[in-house]
């Protein structure tokens, strides 16, 4: 399937010429700015999370954890509309290299291994419990792995890309 | 003499460079920054999740239990640091004229003086013998700056790009040169 066509219409808007093109700050570097500061603190948590079930910090309660979801899924929400708001920028940039999908990928696995920790050990009836079971310990791993890999994959992107603009 | 300083180190450090001809391979740049992205992840993580624990989220958790994080994020930290100081002894003109790198180091120190105050301050009345499970007020404020801190120098960090230093046009009279000086003007002095 040809996308060329869906590209240059996408580039051709005025938001996509206005995040490229503004001299603005508030156009492609506060976008970045924000998608890096997002980045922080979603992914930041979500380790702090994994470290905490691996054994770090053994005093804190996992469930009391919980207390910091929202934080998360602040900071994904505000990384999902600055991410597509990159996109519409340099949309053939990321939809043509393979390393962009796997950045989603890593993303999306992420978020349900971070969704699936949390259902085992945010629940109150887990009472006084301090170290998490050795299922939610691999999961945790996973979930480390993944991280790394969304974060070196989106980092990776200013280097893998074959074609930054439809025309070029 | 600041300007002669930033000379003197651009000049120095192109000279000498113990690292730019491993940054410059062709994954040697990638890959350092991908580490200094995931070491901004853990900072954030842990630094900041002992932050926002102090100005009252989950303030069931004990404080000192949380303070155990603090490690990771000075990791974290060390990290950055080292990734960091890649980028600087490969290009050195390209951070030490850079207005935004000028921003960044400063709020680093700001987060930086901003602990020392906390570790000087208000440790021992929330890790004393009655610890509260509210931190004091300054211990709060404290922690706002730390957060405002680190956010600003992510800013500046991903503004370096976008105030890369061009060649200097004319007499320099800020206080930090912003420009790369002329090489002819290098010399003359």
């Amino acid at each position: 399937m040809n996308i060329d066509p869906f590209l240059l219409w996408l580039e051709s808007t005025a938001l996509s010429q206005w995040i490229v093109g503004s001299p603005s700050m508030f156009a492609f570097p506060a976008i970045l700015a924000v998608h890096a500061i997002g980045m922080g603190f979603a992914v930041g948590i979500c380790l702090a999370l994994d470290l905490r079930i691996l054994g770090v910090a053994p005093g804190v309660r996992i469930a009391e954890m919980r207390r910091f979801v929202p934080i998360v899924w602040i900071a994904f929400w505000i990384n999902a509309i600055s991410g597509v708001l990159l996109l519409i920028g340099y949309p053939t940039k990321a939809l043509t290299n393979p390393v962009f999908y796997l950045k989603l990928l890593l993303i999306g696995v992420g978020l349900w291994l971070f969704s699936r920790i949390g259902r085992r050990v945010f629940d109150e009836t887990a009472g006084e419990q301090r170290a998490a079971s050795p299922i939610v310990q691999r999961l945790a791993i996973l979930s480390l792995a993944c991280w790394v890999g969304a974060v070196t994959a989106g980092r990776l992107l200013a280097y893998t890309y074959h074609r930054l603009t439809a025309l070029g | 003499m600041l300007h002669d300083l930033q000379v003197w180190l651009v000049t120095n450090i192109i000279a000498h460079s113990p690292v730019a001809h491993m940054m410059r391979t062709a994954w040697g740049w990638p890959i350092a920054e991908s580490i200094h992205f995931l070491g901004l992840c853990l900072l954030i993580g842990c630094i900041g999740t002992f932050d926002l624990r102090l100005l009252g989220i989950a303030k069931r958790v004990p404080i000192a239990a949380m303070h155990r994080l603090i490690p990771w994020g000075i990791l974290g930290f060390v990290i950055n640091a080292s990734s960091g100081l890649m980028f600087l002894l490969t290009e050195p003109d390209q951070y030490i004229y850079n207005p935004s790198f000028h921003f960044k180091f400063l709020f680093i120190a700001i987060a930086g003086l901003n602990a020392g105050t906390f570790y000087l301050s208000s440790y021992r009345q929330i890790f004393g013998a009655n610890p509260s499970l509210d931190a004091p007020l300054r211990a709060k404020l404290i922690a706002a700056i730390s957060l405002s801190a680190w956010v600003l120098v992510i800013i500046c960090g991903r503004m370096l790009t976008f105030y890369r230093p061009a060649p200097c046009i004319g007499q320099q009279t800020s206080l930090l040169l912003t420009c790369a000086p002329a090489p002819e003007k290098r010399t003359s002095h």
